[in-house]
């Protein structure tokens, strides 16, 4: 699910960016450093805006100056039943790993309807009911999450395609 | 027939032991009597073509009639009761149908049958008693009675006394018997229905009074028997029922030594030396336990109170050992080892185990010692300890040395083998085993045990019987397998269904409070056995103990019942275990980890052995050992896990210092190169990330690498900070090298000293013992011994009072070094140096004792020698540098080249010596060189001897020019030599310095030091404030003299 969220960030310039242009230096850092960072919880899509860039301070000792900037970003944080497009990355007799943007979703074998086989001599190697639905490298697929893992800068999910209206688009 | 035996009978026989709902062809159904009463007559009929038979028959009828006079009124009595009277009849019949049987043996062995008869005589009329009884409430009563009575009589045995040896009545009962099936036959299939119901059809009234009548008018009164404790042998108490029950069948109730003891029971393990037997009387009792083996009767016998009756017979279910189920022998050579159940006695009492044998084949046996039981006594007494490992039988192992111990069987399933009176069989252990030697709770077996026992299949697939291990494991559940918090759910008992978390958990109950459902919010507590834990797809778990997943990290795809299966975080495998074994977890990020096993971790496999994990399998890991090979080995083998030091140093091929993180080639073969991870010995696991294999792991000795570039930009090559003085003092400014150590006896003990500051400060004392920096002093005001850093102590005279230099040899070191840092402020100079200068022109170790020491020294020369001192060191300042700079760190000055014995030899040399000193001088330049230097115990060697003789300086100074002095300060002319004497005089004059010759004055001419010399010696100061001074003045010595001045 997409959230306009407000955050805080603070950045610490060199004293060699002071100048005219510091604003524009402290906005490219933050989208640098922010837009499609993984937070574990969630992702930062884009930043939107800066709400505040307070007034830099020198840190004592070093010469580098510190500003605490609030903004708001789109972030998306994936939940367990979101239904999500993804595409496929690969297809392993395990099950299917696919990419819904910046969250690897994988769908376990338990979880693929058991009329979708594997099928692991035709090149590529794919999932298919030897009807319509084929699953394979780069096909998009509907799925539902079933799980999130969120880790240290990486969000790991576990979706299914074994539900009504779920599976290859 | 005497009303007491038919009474006594009739309680304890009839009702009690032979109670048998009853069989297709006797019944008290009103149809099936009046049928028996044809029969009756018809048998009748027979009977009388049997004259014999007939006369008994009568005679019985006699007798019956009387009986039934006298049930007459019993069964009034118990007229009330008619179920009861159906029930007895029914019984009766029964017996009659037994008695049958029985006459037919009688009829065989009719003579010495006649005692049983007798005794059985009883049990007839008792029949007759009851069925009068019962039929008085029916309609048709007394004549079908009769001649039922007459066919029931038939047997009576006095009347088969009578009959003749195989009579025919014999036959007279099968006819009855078909005839009564052929009846059945003709019925039809409703009647038949019918008359079942009729018949049972009482019976389920009479049960179903049963049923409500409450529970408590059930329990026992004190009109009911009583039970009894009484003591048995601990754990034979099962055997003592049984025997308790087969002497009662040997002498039942009825009979003449009749056992008069109701029932008998034991409570197993919770009350393991008693017996309970439920008699009317102690006597009873006694008599009935009598000579039974096992049990104690005499000793006190326990009456149970009758409030506590029925607690004995709360059954607590014991577990059920099943044939696949897992155990552990309690005790023996296999004590705590695990066992398969093979086979359970019906009794329960025995089991057949499977076990992985524990033998050596007698390998270890000491042929040559005496087959003494003591011995082997010894060996056996501790059979835990030095047990052999277990390993499968081996036929040819046994064959070794105990062929004949061995022999083969062959049975059903393939060959087996019998060796020292055991039994294997595929190489497993059979054995019998009583329970009680087992282990059955909490089994826990581990899956490297389990793994033993898979058989190996044809195939070669060993299959491993998972869900017997499954199903061991589940009666397992440990108390700490539900923490708080935990979502569980009640799956059986009066609570299924019930959702919650875990609030506590005590024993085997567990408190949770219901977070769904009409009972939300309450807290409700259930036993641990019908709880299991809940899991929601996408659940983040963890597998916790029991199964051979334990530790991997998941996230659950699908739940059913109580088996959860999840997707490994780390393999992305499918894995399937009981949501007992699950437990949700936090952790993130723990992937590629077995326990506190890590990939790239180094590990001690033995003694002699460390490896680098190059693969962490999910029970296993692959390491890559020290010697380069690639075993893949189980945790448990690993002895511990080294913990990496950082800050561990080797050195590579050429000798440059190597450490972690450093990256380094293959000096030959294949010319690997990576970055030092782990440092072991001359060992080193490097990581490269271009290799693929091993995870990018290779071994290589460090005398076969060379250090490409070291981490954090580190100097390569030998560290010359170590060894270049200069170098080192940039590195480490003001850190001086510590003054040389004099060893032996500290001369500061026995000294009188003053305690500079502190506590103790002012305080005088004597100095009793001393360390490196400590001293134990033994103070005068009190009598106390104090320990006191030396340094603050400053050593006084102990008569005057008056501070004492601390001995040249090792104070004084120190203070110049500490003054010879600043001075240097050529580049050239060495501070070192100058600082002896700060001593009156002498050095300073002179300085302290200079007047007082060494005559020689001591002497006029004392003041010109030292000059040449610093000649020496200016000279040789270059060359020598190395060894100089020692001195100048801290020695400076006092070094082993100021004891006096080095000089003297020198000192001999004088004059012509000076050469010899010469060469040892250009010589000494090259050992400074080497050692570090400072040891120029040959330097100094050198040095003092110019100084002693006063020419020595000359060669010393030679010695130096050669070295680089040469150009400028060669100064020391030979002139110089001549005047070594004094130093002023020799006061080099300039012409003196081309030559070289040092003089003693050029000595002075602390120029030398002044200058460019780095390497200024500490006498050099000195010098440079005597004579030298002028003399450099002639030179550009006045200027540096003027520095050199300064510096001091």
């Amino acid at each position: 699910m997409f959230f306009l969220k407000e955050e805080t960030k603070v950045i610490s310039l060199h004293p060699s960016y002071f100048g005219p242009s510091v604003r524009e230096y402290l906005i490219n850092r933050l989208n640098e450093e922010e837009e499609g960072r993984c937070t574990g919880d969630h992702f930062v899509i884009c930043v939107m805006d800066m709400v505040d860039i307070g007034e830099g301070r020198v840190i004592p000792g070093s010469g580098a100056a510190e500003y605490t900037i609030k903004y708001r970003a789109i972030i998306w944080k994936p939940f367990r039943g979101e239904t999500v497009d993804a595409i496929v990355t690969s297809v392993k007799p395990t099950g299917i790993f696919t990419l819904a943007g910046p969250l690897s979703v994988f769908i376990a074998r338990k979880n693929i309807p058991s009329d979708i086989k594997w099928e692991p001599n035709t090149v590529p190697p794919q999932y298919t009911d030897h009807a319509d639905q084929v699953i394979e490298k780069g096909t998009s697929l509907r799925l539902k999450i079933l799980g999130v893992k969120p880790d240290v800068a990486a969000i790991n999910a576990i979706g299914t395609i074994k539900e009504d209206y779920l599976g290859p688009l | 027939m005497s009303h007491n035996l038919l009474n006594q009978d009739f309680g304890s026989e009839d009702e009690d032991d032979d109670f048998n709902p009853a069989p297709a062809e006797d019944s008290d159904n009103e149809d099936e009597s009046r049928n028996n009463a044809n029969r009756g007559r018809d048998l009748e009929d027979e009977d009388d073509e049997e004259p014999a038979n007939g006369r008994a028959n009568e005679r019985r009828r006699v007798q019956i009639e009387d009986d039934e006079g006298d049930n007459e009124g019993e069964g009034e009595d118990d007229e009330g009761d008619d179920e009861e009277g159906g029930a007895r009849g029914e019984e009766n019949q029964d017996e009659e149908d037994e008695e049958d049987e029985e006459e037919d043996d009688d009829d065989e062995d009719a003579v010495s049958g006649r005692p049983r008869k007798r005794r059985r005589r009883g049990g007839v009329h008792s029949f007759f008693e009851e069925e009068a009884g019962v039929d008085e409430d029916e309609d048709e009563a007394e004549d079908e009675e009769d001649e039922l009575a007459e066919f029931g009589a038939e047997m009576h045995p006095d009347d088969l006394d009578a009959l003749p040896v195989g009579a025919e009545t014999d036959d007279r009962r099968h006819r009855q018997l078909d005839r009564q099936r052929e009846l059945e036959a003709s019925m039809d299939a409703e009647k038949q229905a019918q008359m079942l119901k009729e018949r049972y059809g009482r019976n389920r009234v009479a049960a179903a009074d049963a049923v409500v009548v409450p529970k408590r008018l059930l329990l026992p009164s004190v009109d009911d028997p009583s039970i009894w404790g009484v003591r048995c042998k601990p754990g034979k108490e099962r055997e003592v029922v049984f025997a308790i029950q087969k002497r009662i069948e040997e002498r039942p109730p009825g009979s003449r030594k009749g056992i008069k003891i109701f029932s008998a029971f034991e409570r197993g393990g919770a009350m393991a030396g008693y017996i309970y037997v439920e008699a009317r009387r102690q006597a009873d009792v006694m008599e009935g336990l009598e000579d039974m083996s096992n049990v104690y009767p005499r000793t006190k016998m326990i009456l149970v109170p009758v409030r506590e009756m029925p607690d004995l017979l709360r059954v607590q279910k014991s577990e059920e050992l099943l044939p696949g189920g897992w155990v552990r022998i309690k005790r023996g050579k296999y004590q705590n080892d695990l066992a398969q159940i093979e086979e359970v006695e019906t009794n329960g009492l025995e089991v057949t185990v499977r076990l992985v044998p524990r033998l050596d084949y007698g390998l270890n046996e000491d042929t040559g010692a005496p087959l003494s039981d003591p011995k082997r006594k010894r060996i056996g007494m501790n059979p835990a300890v030095a047990r052999p490992p277990q390993r499968l039988f081996s036929e040819s192992e046994a064959k070794k040395k105990h062929s004949k111990y061995l022999s083969a069987t062959s049975g059903l399933g393939g060959k087996s083998w019998s060796y020292l009176g055991e039994t294997y069989i595929d190489g497993f252990l059979i054995k019998d085993m009583k329970v009680q030697h087992l282990i059955t709770k909490s089994v826990n077996p581990r899956l490297e045990e389990v793994t033993m026992f898979a058989r190996g299949a044809e195939d070669g697939t060993s299959n491993l019987d998972l869900a017997s291990l499954a199903e061991t494991l589940k009666h397992s559940t440990a108390e700490d397998s539900y923490l708080p918090g935990d979502p569980v759910e009640v799956y059986r008992g009066e609570q299924q269904g019930v959702i919650g978390r875990t609030v506590s958990t005590r024993g085997e109950i567990v408190s949770l409070l219901v977070t769904e459902g009409e009972l939300a919010g309450q807290t409700i507590d259930a036993p641990m056995k019908s709880l299991r834990k809940r899991f929601r797809e996408g659940d983040h778990v963890k597998v916790i103990g029991g199964s051979r997943y334990q530790d991997e990290l998941g996230m659950v795809v699908q739940v059913k019942d109580d088996t959860v299966t999840l997707l490994s975080d780390m393999s992305m495998q499918e894995i399937t275990v009981f949501s007992k074994d699950l437990r949700l977890s936090t952790e993130s990020g723990v992937d590629g980890k077995l326990g506190i096993f890590d990939v790239h971790d180094l590990v001690q496999l033995d003694a002699s052995t460390v490896a680098c994990i190059i693969k962490v399998d999910r029970e296993s890991l692959r390491v890559l050992d020290q010697n380069g090979s690639i075993r893949t080995i189980l945790p448990s083998q690993v002895t511990n896990k080294i913990t990496p030091r950082r800050d561990a140093v080797a050195t590579d091929r050429n000798g440059a210092e190597i450490r972690h993180g450093d990256t380094v080639r293959e000096v030959y073969g294949e010319q690997r190169n990576g970055v030092i991870i782990h440092i072991y010995r001359s060992f080193l696991f490097l990581h490269n990330k271009a290799q693929a294999e091993n995870a990018g792991i290779v071994v290589v000795r460090t005398t076969n690498i060379v250090t490409v570039s070291a981490k954090g930009g580190r100097a390569t090559g030998p560290d010359l900070t170590k060894m270049n003085p200069a170098l080192m003092r940039n590195g480490m400014p003001g850190a001086s090298m510590p003054p040389p150590k004099s060893f032996g006896r500290d001369r500061l003990i026995g000294k009188t000293v003053m305690v500079r500051k502190g506590p103790f400060k002012g305080l005088v004392g004597i100095v009793k013992d001393s360390t490196d920096d400590q001293a134990r002093v033994e103070l005068h005001s009190k009598n106390k011994l104090i320990t006191i850093p030396k340094e603050i102590l400053v050593i006084k005279d102990p008569i005057t009072g008056a501070t004492v230099e601390p001995g040249r040899g090792r104070g004084g070191g120190r203070v110049p070094s500490g003054a010879g840092a600043p001075p240097s402020r050529d580049g050239g100079w060495h501070g070192g140096r100058t600082p002896m200068a700060a001593d009156s022109s002498r050095t300073p170790a002179w300085g302290g004792a200079s007047s007082s020491r060494t005559p020689a020294w001591g002497g006029v020369g004392g003041g010109s020698r030292t000059p040449a001192w610093r000649n020496d060191g200016s000279r040789t300042s270059n060359p020598y540098d190395g060894s100089r700079t020692a001195y100048g760190g801290g020695a400076g000055g006092r070094t082993p080249a100021w004891n006096a014995g080095a000089r003297t030899p020198y000192d001999s040399g004088s004059g012509s010596s000076g050469f010899d000193a010469f060469a040892a001088g250009s010589r000494t330049p090259a050992w400074g060189a080497s050692n570090t230097g400072n040891r120029t115990p040959a330097w100094s060697g050198g040095a003092s001897s110019s100084a002693g003789g006063g020419s020595k300086d000359h060669l010393s100074h030679r010695g130096y020019d050669a070295p680089t002095p040469g150009d400028v300060y060669s100064a020391p002319t030979p002139g110089g030599y001549a005047s070594a004497p004094t130093p002023g005089i020799s006061a080099p004059t300039p012409g003196a310095w081309p030559d070289s010759a040092p003089t003693p004055g050029a000595l002075n001419v602390p120029t030398p030091g002044g200058r460019p010399y780095d390497a200024p010696t500490p006498a050099m100061g000195g010098m440079a404030a005597t004579p030298g001074a002028g003399v450099y003045g002639d030179d550009d010595g006045a200027p540096r003299y003027d520095e050199g001045t300064p510096s001091p």
